[in-house]
């Protein structure tokens, strides 16, 4: 399965990943309406690290592990990997106990601002295109299957 | 090859699951003594506070079993194992065959000896659907509810049902709440925030005698002091439920003992979930860690070593995330000990708690402080050496970004 690379040496940090990602999980679908009416919480963790003399980033999301520990830990059968491999939360069976958050190794999970449930990327499945990769300016995101990720290692 | 499976929740569906997935021919037969399919079990107060309704309880959708051609015997009870002749003899007499047999019966409440308390009608426990459903129809505007034990159980029995009742009065033997689970210091956060709700919660006495003839209307604290009550809630622990195993010549202490790989002492037996005592890697001690995630991986590892595998339950410590009334709580690892760095918001109602010993984070506990916690479990997990680390873990958030370079390039294209 392809799934989103993020390339440290090339993120600005600018953060526009994470105004598509809620554009993507809006209703309306549309950037201004989804962030001055709908209150979403992006899927994305956008880390700064400081270096010497600079600062660099990375935005990180879910990495749909083979053996995903979010989806043993959840509580309410919410969280589950689909017949692509995608790990995906089932908003309405999610109850935000957090369970998610306390075993994923990566931090991929946030809590919604509502409190109500978790984000985490679902690769735009309901979408069709992920809005993230599409909109970086810089190509520091990458949709990639794990072979096309190990080749540029 | 036919597999068996004694328990319907985490461990057996995991284990079903795992089956399923490398044996698309083998008979799989789960038996369960109770009346729904599986259910998250955890759910149970969102249940009664209504948060959560019944076409939601389900933990896996309503084709599970069908689609993995899995056969259930609901209402069953297993009364007998014989690893001899590989052979579960059902209640009423009907016997099954296996090759490799799951047993995953989980644990059951303890109830004390209390004087009078036999036949009384208004006694529940809280540990199953079926528990919920009865308190739910049972409780009335005007009950009075004592809820004996401030664990998990008590507590979050007492959420369920807060806005339901006249009075809701928790007792606990202990100096705090969940006292196996916490330190003082975030037990008394939690505590102030659940009696801010206007929930009683009394420390050091437990219950000596009740009073009624069939429904109780009085309770007597070992303190001698008498309360009215119309509800009575035992919360004070779980047992594991291991007479199967113990009747069938299977190795027991406090709970079935398994390997690595979840074999019992018997062969072609398994065991996983609340009803097993496995390695907590911080103690080096068997421990029943009778804990959601835990009954899952446990299961699952069980599942696909029936099948012929060989693969290692992944490791095990203590982690709990639980919220009561809004106020979110995580904390793995072990809470009291080692050298500990706290950061305490009391007014915000939050805390960092985050306890190292020779160079390792060994536990943690964080309110309302949530963000990105797993990667302090995986400190743990992994013991990772702090010191090698890109920062002070006590003096900045959590990120991947306290791993250096090439640890950090990993984990986050999620390969390491």
């Amino acid at each position: 399965m392809k799934k989103v690379y993020a390339f440290e040496s090339r993120c600005l940090g600018c953060g526009l990943c994470e105004v598509y990602c809620r554009t993507a999980h809006s209703k309306s679908k549309d950037i201004v309406k989804a962030h001055k009416k709908e209150n979403i919480t992006s899927s994305i963790v956008i880390e700064e690290i400081l270096q010497p003399k600079a600062k660099t980033y990375f935005a990180l999301q879910c990495r749909h592990c083979a053996s995903p520990k979010c989806v043993r830990a959840c509580i309410a059968g919410a969280m589950y990997k689909d017949e692509n491999g995608i790990v995906r939360n089932d908003k309405e069976k999610c109850v935000g106990c957090l369970s998610c958050i306390l075993v994923c190794p990566y931090g991929a999970v946030k809590k919604n601002k509502d409190g109500k449930a978790v984000s985490k990327c679902d690769l735009c499945i309901n979408y069709g295109s992920q809005l993230c990769v599409k909109n970086c300016p810089n190509e520091a995101l990458k949709l990639l299957t794990e072979e096309e990720a190990e080749d540029l290692v | 090859m036919k597999y068996l499976i004694i328990g319907n929740s985490a461990a057996g569906i995991n284990a079903a699951d795992a089956i399923r997935t490398l044996d698309k021919k083998g008979a799989v037969t789960i038996v369960s003594n109770e009346e729904f399919p599986a259910y998250g079990r955890p759910l149970i107060s969102y249940f009664l506070s209504g948060k959560v309704k019944a076409e939601n309880m389900n933990y896996r959708d309503d084709n599970f079993y069908s689609s993995r051609n899995i056969e259930l015997f609901l209402n069953t009870e297993a009364e007998k194992v014989d690893a001899v002749n590989k052979k579960v003899t059902l209640k009423g007499g009907k016997k099954l065959d296996y090759d490799k047999l799951l047993i995953a019966s989980g644990s059951s409440p303890f109830v004390p000896p209390i004087k009078n308390l036999k036949s009384q009608k208004n006694v529940f426990t809280f540990l199953t659907y079926k528990d919920s459903i009865k308190l739910k129809e049972t409780i009335k505007k005007d009950s009075k509810v004592i809820i004996a034990g401030a664990g998990l159980i008590g507590l979050k029995a007492a959420e369920g049902l807060y806005g339901q009742a006249a009075k809701i009065t928790v007792i606990d033997l202990a100096d705090r709440v969940m006292s196996s689970v916490l330190d003082k210091t975030a037990a008394d956060i939690i505590e102030n925030h659940i009696k801010e709700k206007g929930i009683e919660i009394i420390h050091g006495v437990s219950i000596e005698e009740v009073e009624g003839k069939e429904k109780i209307n009085k309770v007597k604290f070992s303190n001698g002091d008498v309360c009215g009550c119309d509800i009575l809630i035992i919360a004070i622990g779980v047992r594991p439920n291991i007479k199967l195993a113990v009747d069938a010549g299977i190795k027991t202490a406090r709970a079935i003992i398994v390997d690595e790989y979840m074999q019992t002492s018997r062969k072609d037996v398994y065991a996983a979930g609340d009803c097993v005592e496995s390695l907590d890697m911080l103690s080096n001690e068997n421990k029943v860690l009778a804990l959601w995630p835990n009954a899952s991986a446990q299961g699952e590892t069980a599942g696909f070593n029936m099948t012929g595998k060989m693969r290692k339950a992944p490791a095990s410590f203590a982690m709990n995330a639980i919220s009561f009334f809004g106020m979110q709580l995580i904390s793995a690892g072990i809470v009291n000990g080692g050298e500990n760095s706290s950061f305490c918001d009391a007014r915000a109602g939050k805390l960092r708690r985050l306890n190292i010993a020779n160079d390792n984070l060994i536990g943690f506990v964080l309110i309302n402080d949530n963000q990105r916690a797993g990667i302090y479990t995986a400190l743990i997990n992994d013991r990772t050496k702090l010191s090698c680390l890109e920062y002070d873990i006590k003096q900045k958030d959590i990120g991947l970004n306290i791993y250096p370079k090439e640890t950090r390039k990993g984990k986050a294209w999620g390969r390491i």
